[in-house]
């Protein structure tokens, strides 16, 4: 401690004087290493929108192989040098309270200035830092403004050689991974949270996470020693990767066989069309409704290729409903539909709404009267406890009643007029050039965006449509149905090729994924319609209990349906559904491939015509967009499943939520990134996720598929390096072939 | 002959009146809410039979406890129901944050329990009684009993998490989140039950009463104070208690018990709600209340007050303009009553002013009714004995509303413009006050276990 006090004393006189330290250090600049040790650090979106994503994305660069034991190293310790325990407890301390979005009334001050100034003042107050000895408070006080010189200080002064100083950062980091995968999303990937009140950047972070390390870890330097030492213990592979590879080889080749196997059936015109999302989870009802009736069904991104963003004109909130790899082209506005009367109903009724919420608030976070408020609403709340406890079903229902008599749900346009007439073109030949949906269309053409419905549910967002940014697909399913039932989109595409009968309807629906319940978003009730509505409601049963049998062992074959929707309303269940577990495969082809197959729920499923593709732009976008996304949710779940203190999140029961944003275990710790105990694991001891990667088939022909990786670097680094396995069945002579490691074929059988 | 003994030793043992029935009727309710609960909730945890096991005997234990009327059964079942309540807390002892806050927790219930075991051991020494019910009804206040009372005062405020003995309470949210509801509906209401048993002589010693008022005060200020500035839902709800029963000690300290019993199980109930449902603290949004208020929508709110303050005296039994402690009620009933018209009349205040009149109005009658139902089924106890009007009162009646006033008034931090120096040491000091113990955090990832 005594050498801390002498080394503070010595830096507050040089601050004092001003010298210009960046000489002294390496010619890199700050912000390079800043940027460079967050490279190790994988996003971590927010509570309203969890996305999934690769932990280990900052080792995608190396084989598989050579990222778990790197892993291992950097994420899985048992331990950390002891003295970071209390670096740690002040960085949560003060990350907690800046990073609050709606949690606390009375917030830490002076936030809008951002992070580091915010911290900079109200840190010399901080008893439990300078522990009141005056030479440290002194030194606090006297902080430089800018954070980059903070940082350059603290190198300078510690005398980390340079080709240290990015590890040393690094270190700093992934001993508080969560967090600082937050700070990775806010800078690096916050979308519309861009511009966020109260900002934050990679460096100011740093900068405090060093200056609390300077106080009370005077030798961290010892953190590159420990972790050198913690490397050389983790250089061998795990033992893990053999189970992996195991699961892996008993999936892969039968699956290949079978789907090569599959006879391709002639093209023609079914009673309807219906597009899916290509989540795993569309798979077994795409199934279940095709065995009710003459319906062809098809995989595509659930934002339909449309990237917006959607306001709602009665809340006036705002979100992005495209993949978090893009940014969104065009704001669309929701209204309710669809006189100017109802509208004004809703919004009546919304206000209402909002003016009931806020007298409850008022009085809840408040001085005094919380104490009145208790006791008037305790034998209300009692009451309403019992209810939701005991009698589940009942407690729904009467929520809905009640909720519906103060705002009726209303149905929702969406207004194209943002959209220039150009883009709407394209977007709508996009699409359906991808889903090779150019000819021999149906009457009824159904684009199905997909959400989940679950009560008290932290991790809500996590059940709903990565492809729309973590959201409900509804409004992108609306939006491109809309496009393809104007005139003047219709003779464009006819220009193009695509010729779409004047019989043909285009309407939105959304997959209920909790319940199976498929909404139609259509008023007109034509005899294909209520025929579909019928199936779907079949299709809903059968796979309500085919879902049922995966989440509890016995499952009364008459009440499938009424069970989901129990659990999707059910505020103590942690199981709601089994969202994306299990996911293994990612098939790139015609549905004829997959039609007569149970697939189990474990594939996703990309419709593709390699014959309609011969620039291969089609199969590049499936390949860099959707597939990569699949490769987050796959690795999530994989390793979510592998450690889920590590990568996951940790049990439901003891989980808090903070800032509104994430999760922390009890009374504070870092943030949970990942997939929560329950979602992966039927019980504390047995996983219900089999960990394995993914594995990508696509039915083309390989040169067509070689210039699209020799294209790309993203693939062939997720190929080459193993993260996921490409495979290939050869159309015309029906060969499989895996993509090796040198990105090579070879015979899979 | 035998059926004739256990009878008479169930005589001596336990007395079942009003107050046990009350706090019976909760924790049963509350056990099963939470029982069912975590049925769901709990699937698949290895500690799941376990945890069922231990919840009902807890429940079982406190019932025994509040109908208890011999000394010794009272302290058996107290220590019984807190290491219970300990044990639950921990749930996986492979998570030392976890454990660590059990061991707090103990500490802490331990050091109750010598108070209580100390006093009890007292009020047998002093008086050769080991019934309670023939405890309380001594008439006279020796300095030895006084006391005895005194120590119980201690072990009643370890149990309550009442300042300073709050630090467990902030620290136990390692717990599972059922066990938290029961803990905070069921257990720490074990300190008011216990004010409330020996409220008889406690109303004896007016210094006591004042005692009870000032901790009470200090404890729901702060209390309320940490709550808003927390930015985890859990800890949040954790300082909420911690203020509540701050609120029902400063009930007791006014002489007004069947009030504070009134405090204790609406508060439970509202709560064990709240935790059990924290689940969707994500998805509450908050709602921007436009604070400071015109000083037009203030006035107008000030006279709603007075409305639901009148309604709520009327409806609850008590005098409006009473010049007794029952005032200190009446003033949070007026405050919250403006504080529920703000909202109504924040566009066009004389417009709304009618509606927000009637609104407000029947606020005060739910608030009243709410607090005299209790009353009403407690009455024969007579416990309800207003005290005289004190400076220690009145200056708590004016703190209760500096505090509200400065919720609406006081500015918040604006970009650009500073803040006061004061005001920025005051944040860093409370936000370091409520904090958990340092032990009980998880500061390495890999530290938490949940097997």
């Amino acid at each position: 401690m005594d050498r801390a006090i002498v080394d503070i004393t010595v830096l507050t006189e040089e601050t004092s004087l001003n010298l210009p330290l960046a000489q002294n250090l390496s010619t890199v600049p700050v912000s390079d290493l800043v940027a460079q040790s967050f490279k190790t650090i994988a996003p971590f979106w927010p509570l309203k929108n969890l996305i999934a994503v690769n932990p280990l994305q900052g080792f995608e660069d190396v084989p598989f192989e050579e990222a778990l034991p790197l892993g291992r190293a950097y994420f899985q310790q048992a331990t950390l040098p002891e003295p970071m325990e209390a670096i740690n407890r002040q960085t949560i301390k003060w990350l907690q309270a800046f990073f609050d979005d709606g949690q606390a009334t009375l917030p830490m001050p002076m936030r809008q200035d951002g992070f580091y100034t915010a911290w900079r003042q109200l840190v010399i107050h901080d008893a439990s830092l300078h522990e009141n000895d005056e030479q440290k408070r002194e030194w606090l006080t006297t902080l430089p403004q800018n954070p980059v010189q903070a940082i350059e200080q603290y190198l300078f002064r510690t005398g980390i050689a340079p080709a240290e100083q990015v590890s040393f950062l690094t270190l700093l980091l992934t001993t508080l991974p969560g967090w600082a995968s937050y700070i990775r999303y806010r800078t690096d990937w916050a979308g519309l949270d861009a511009n966020h009140p109260y900002p934050v950047n990679q460096i100011e972070y740093l900068a405090v996470r060093l200056i609390i390390t300077r106080l009370l870890w005077p030798d961290a330097k010892a953190l590159l020693s420990w972790h050198q030492a913690v490397l050389e213990q983790n250089r061998s592979v795990p033992d893990v990767l053999e189970k992996i590879q195991q699961a892996e080889d008993s999936y892969r080749l039968p699956l290949l066989e079978q789907l090569a196997a599959q006879p391709l059936t002639e093209a023609r015109t079914p009673d309807a069309q219906l597009v899916f999302c290509i989540d795993v989870r569309s798979e077994p009802f795409r199934r279940a409704l095709e065995a009710t009736g003459d319906y062809q069904t098809l995989g595509f991104a659930g934002f339909f290729g449309v990237p917006v963003q959607v306001t709602d004109t009665v809340t006036g909130e705002t979100h992005a409903s495209c993949p978090v790899l893009l940014t969104p082209q065009h704001t669309v506005y929701e209204s309710p539909c669809c006189s100017p009367a109802e509208g004004e109903h809703d919004r009546r009724a919304y206000g209402r709404q909002t003016k009931l919420k806020q007298l409850y608030q008022s009085l809840k976070y408040s001085f005094t009267t919380p104490f009145a408020l208790v006791e008037s609403l305790g034998l209300a709340s009692g009451t309403w406890m019992g209810l939701r406890s005991l009698a589940p079903g009942l407690a729904s229902w009467l929520k809905h009643s009640v909720s519906q008599s103060i705002r009726k749900p209303m149905a929702v346009t969406t207004s194209l007029d943002t959209l220039p007439l150009a883009d709407q073109c394209a977007y709508a030949e996009g699409a359906l050039r991808l889903m090779g949906l150019t000819h021999h269309l149906a009457p009824l053409v159904v684009f199905c965006g997909h959400g989940s419905t679950t009560q008290n549910n932290a991790y809500a967002t996590a059940l709903d449509c990565g492809a729309c940014g973590g959201r409900h697909g509804a409004p992108n399913a609306r939006i491109l149905a809309g496009l393809l039932n104007t005139t003047e989109v219709r003779t464009h595409l006819r220009q193009k090729g695509i010729s779409i009968p004047d019989t043909t309807r285009f309407i939105a629906a959304e997959h209920n994924t909790t319940t199976d319940d498929v909404t139609l978003f259509d008023d007109n009730a034509s005899d294909v319609c209520k025929k579909l509505t019928n199936d779907l409601a079949k299709a809903r049963q059968a796979n309500s209990m085919e879902r049922l049998k995966q989440m509890q062992k016995s499952a009364d074959s008459s009440v499938g349906a009424p069970q989901t929707l129990l659990r999707s309303q059910d505020w103590a269940q942690v199981r709601p559904e089994w969202g994306l577990a299990r996911n293994a495969a990612f098939i790139v082809g015609p549905r004829d491939l997959t039609a007569a197959l149970n697939l189990q729920g474990r594939t996703f499923l990309h419709s593709y015509d390699y014959t309609q593709d011969s620039t291969a732009s089609s199969l590049t976008t499936i390949l860099t967009a959707p597939m990569v996304v699949a490769e987050w949710i796959n690795t999530q779940y994989l390793f979510s499943t592998l450690d889920n203190v590590a990568f996951g999140g940790g049990s439901k029961i003891t989980q808090n939520i903070t800032g509104k944003i994430g999760i922390i275990q009890g009374n504070a710790s870092d943030l949970m990134t990942g997939l929560p105990l329950q979602s992966v694991y039927a019980s504390d001891e047995l996983a219900y996720h089999q960990p394995q990667r993914l594995m990508t088939v696509v039915y083309a022909p390989r040169p067509l598929i070689d210039t699209v990786i020799q294209a790309q670097p993203v693939l062939q680094k997720l190929f080459g390096n193993a993260w996921v396995q490409l495979a290939c069945i050869e159309p015309e002579e029906r060969q499989t072939y895996l993509l090796t490691r040198d990105l090579t074929w070879q015979k899979a059988i | 002959m035998k059926i004739h003994m256990a009878l008479f030793l169930l005589d001596k043992l336990v007395y079942v009146d009003r107050l046990s029935l009350t706090m019976i009727t909760l924790v049963v309710f509350i056990g099963l809410c939470v029982g069912s609960f975590a049925y769901r909730y709990l699937k698949g945890d290895t500690q799941y039979w376990p945890f069922f096991i231990r919840l009902a005997v807890l429940i079982g234990s406190v019932m025994i406890m509040v109908s208890a009327d011999h000394l010794l059964l009272l302290l058996v079942t107290w220590c019984l129901s807190n290491g219970l309540l300990v044990r639950l807390m921990i749930h996986k002892s492979g998570w030392k944050a976890a454990k660590a806050s059990g061991l707090l927790a103990t500490k802490n219930f331990v050091w109750g329990a010598i108070c209580v075991a100390s006093a009890l051991i007292v009020f047998y020494e002093a008086t050769g009684e080991t019934s309670i019910q023939a405890l309380v009804q001594q008439n006279t206040l020796s300095p030895i009993l006084l006391i005895a009372l005194g120590l119980l005062l201690i072990g009643v405020m370890t149990q309550s998490a009442i300042w300073p003995f709050h630090r467990w309470l902030l620290s136990s949210l390692n717990s599972p989140t059922p066990v938290s509801a029961i803990m905070h509906a069921g257990l720490i209401n074990g300190g008011g039950f216990l004010l409330v048993r020996f409220a008889p002589l406690y109303l004896q010693s007016p210094a006591l009463l004042t005692i009870l008022v000032v901790i009470g005060f200090c404890t729901a200020l702060l209390g309320t104070l940490w709550k808003l500035m927390q930015s985890d839902v859990k800890r949040m709800l954790a300082c909420s208690t911690m203020g509540q029963m701050g609120f029902m000690f400063v009930q007791c300290g006014l002489g007004l018990f069947p009030a504070a019993v009134a405090h204790l199980v609406w508060h439970g109930m509202f709560k064990a709600y709240l935790f059990l449902s924290s689940g969707s603290a994500a998805k509450e949004k908050r709602v921007d209340q436009g604070y400071p208020p015109s000083p037009v929508a203030l006035f107008c709110a000030l006279v709603c007050g007075l409305t639901g303050s009148f309604s709520f005296a009327v409806s609850s039994g008590k005098t409006w303009a009473s010049g007794d402690s029952t005032l200190v009620l009446i003033v949070v009933a007026f405050l919250t009553g403006s504080q529920f018209a703000l909202p109504l009349l924040r566009s066009k205040p004389m417009r709304t002013l009618p509606l927000a009149l009637i609104g407000t109005g029947l606020f005060g009658v739910v608030y009243g009714g709410s607090v005299q139902l209790i009353a009403w089924f407690m009455a024969p106890m007579g416990l309800l004995q207003p005290q005289p009007l004190n400076g220690f009162h009145i200056a708590g009646i004016l703190a209760l509303t500096l505090a509200w006033l400065s919720r609406l008034f006081l500015p918040t931090s604006q970009k650009g413009a500073s803040t006061p120096a004061w005001m920025l040491k005051g944040y860093v000091t409370a936000l370091n006050a409520s904090q958990p113990h340092p032990d009980t955090v998880t500061t390495h990832r890999n530290h938490y276990h949940y097997q």
